[in-house]
């Protein structure tokens, strides 16, 4: 199984355009408050396919850390 | 009810309005048409077809014909002010136009309102259950959470469709198969009432670039690529476009006014665009153009179909499970579907070709045939 990830947009250069969520495979819900990807929860399907669609490149990952995925189930 | 109010929506909710069926149509947005995503050409035909009455409100500027480039010296220009003089000219009817997307998707909400239907905004349809042959759907209207129940929803809700993926409809699209586009509203780069496409793998892998003509002396270069086909992406191309390609000379006095992209699908229509309750129109469908990404035509149409469909059905029957909702899909086959698939058939074969010479030469001819007068095709 892939690492999740927890994305990052550069919001400066995010046009609002949609493509990222267009493309995304998740079920529906993946979503952030300003209609991009998720930033706020991890992805565990690490497709990486929204940063390729992304007309301005300016979504970013990094890998969650075990302890980041235990602390969330905790919060739960 | 109907969630999405873009074309295809306003389209849907028209219709039923009109017919006297009570109709709700909601979208998360508080402007419609935003974030534009499109560079909003159609033809008239489209609009009149599907009983929309070209209005100055909405239309940024007439077009009159189309001129597809290659890049290397390969030209076809298609300007039916010369091929019909009798029937296109400047003080005539134009072949089509470049409209305001947000001006244009609101004057659509009014003629549904005006119809009859009523229409939240800020209004974003959260989620979905049914119960007892109803669908009971969860809105998010400003901050209150409302419950509502309808007989049929109507997806109208875009490439990313919400309601698609409750439907658990097989909506995901291959990253091959969506355009990442960009485009500017410029000043200062002069057109001729013609929309001109650009091909080619050195302009833009797996799609094309665009200059339309935006009234007001303005114009919109853009462009959509297929990501994978390419380690640029669609904001490097369109710089490379304006700075460095054939048609750079042109473009040196542009002044840039506007930013605008979007994801459009240049894929099939979906194999199922129906479920318990839900049937989907436009983009959530996949109602796109797949060889020239076109989309208001075809969601027009499909919001025609669908709403034609839903007045029958509704005053007939009180079956809305998937197996009497696959009546619209049905329908939907007839008047444009087949079509769509003959198209995306067309479009595949282009990329299937193995050399990169070969589909950019497949894609200037088939692009040059599509919009000719003589063409089969002329009509989507």
């Amino acid at each position: 199984m892939k690492t999740p990830v927890i994305f990052d947009i550069g919001w400066n250069a995010c046009i609002n355009c949609g493509a990222c969520i267009a493309i995304c495979p998740h079920e529906a819900g993946f979503v952030s408050d300003f209609d991009t990807i998720a930033v706020n929860k991890p992805c565990d399907i690490a497709c990486l396919i929204c940063e390729d669609i992304c007309p301005v490149s300016t979504i970013t990952h990094r890998e969650v850390e075990k302890k980041e995925i235990t602390e969330k189930a905790d919060d739960k | 009810m109907i969630v999405g109010a873009g074309p295809a929506g306003t389209r849907v909710a028209r219709i039923l309005a009109k017919a006297g069926v009570r109709t709700l149509i909601v979208d998360k947005r508080q402007e419609l048409g935003t974030p534009i995503q499109c560079s909003g050409a159609v033809s008239r035909h489209a609009l009149l077809e599907n009983e929309v009455t070209p209005d100055t409100e909405f239309i940024h500027e007439s077009v009159y014909g189309f001129r597809v480039m290659d890049g290397k010296g390969g030209n076809t220009t298609i300007d039916y002010r010369h091929l019909k003089p009798e029937t296109y000219a400047e003080d005539k009817d134009p072949l089509g136009y470049v409209v305001d997307r947000r001006r244009f998707d609101r004057y659509l909400l009014t003629q549904a309102e005006k119809a009859g239907a009523e229409a939240w905004l800020k209004a974003e349809a959260i989620g979905h259950s049914l119960e007892n042959n109803r669908a009971l759907v969860k809105i998010r209207h400003y901050n209150e959470e409302i419950t509502v129940k309808t007989k049929v929803i109507v997806g109208a809700d875009g490439v990313r469709s919400q309601v698609g993926k409750w439907a658990g409809l097989q909506t995901h699209i291959k990253l091959t198969e969506l355009a990442s586009c960009l485009q500017i509203v410029v000043d200062g780069v002069e057109t001729n009432g013609l929309l001109e496409l650009i091909t080619g793998s050195a302009t833009a892998p797996g799609g094309y670039a665009w200059v339309f003509p935006k009234g007001h002396g303005y114009a919109e270069l853009g462009l959509g690529i297929i990501a994978p086909l390419t380690k640029l992406n669609a904001q490097q191309h369109l710089d490379k476009f304006i700075k460095e390609s054939f048609l750079s000379d042109r473009f040196k006095g542009a002044k840039l006014l506007e930013v605008q992209g979007g994801g459009v699908p240049l894929a099939a229509p979906l194999k199922t665009q129906y479920a318990d309750h839900i049937i989907l129109v436009g983009d959530a469908a996949r109602h796109v153009n797949p060889i020239t990404g076109g989309g208001i035509h075809t969601a027009l149409t499909g919001g025609s179909v669908a709403g034609h469909f839903l007045v029958e059905h509704l005053a007939a029957s009180d079956d809305f499970t998937a197996k009497a909702m696959k009546g619209y899909q049905d329908n939907w086959l007839d008047a444009t579907g087949h079509h769509m698939w003959k198209l995306y058939d067309i479009k595949r074969e282009i990329f299937r070709k193995p050399k990169s010479e070969e589909q950019d030469e497949l894609l200037f001819k088939t692009m040059s045939n599509y919009f000719s007068p003589n063409s089969e095709f002329k009509k989507v």
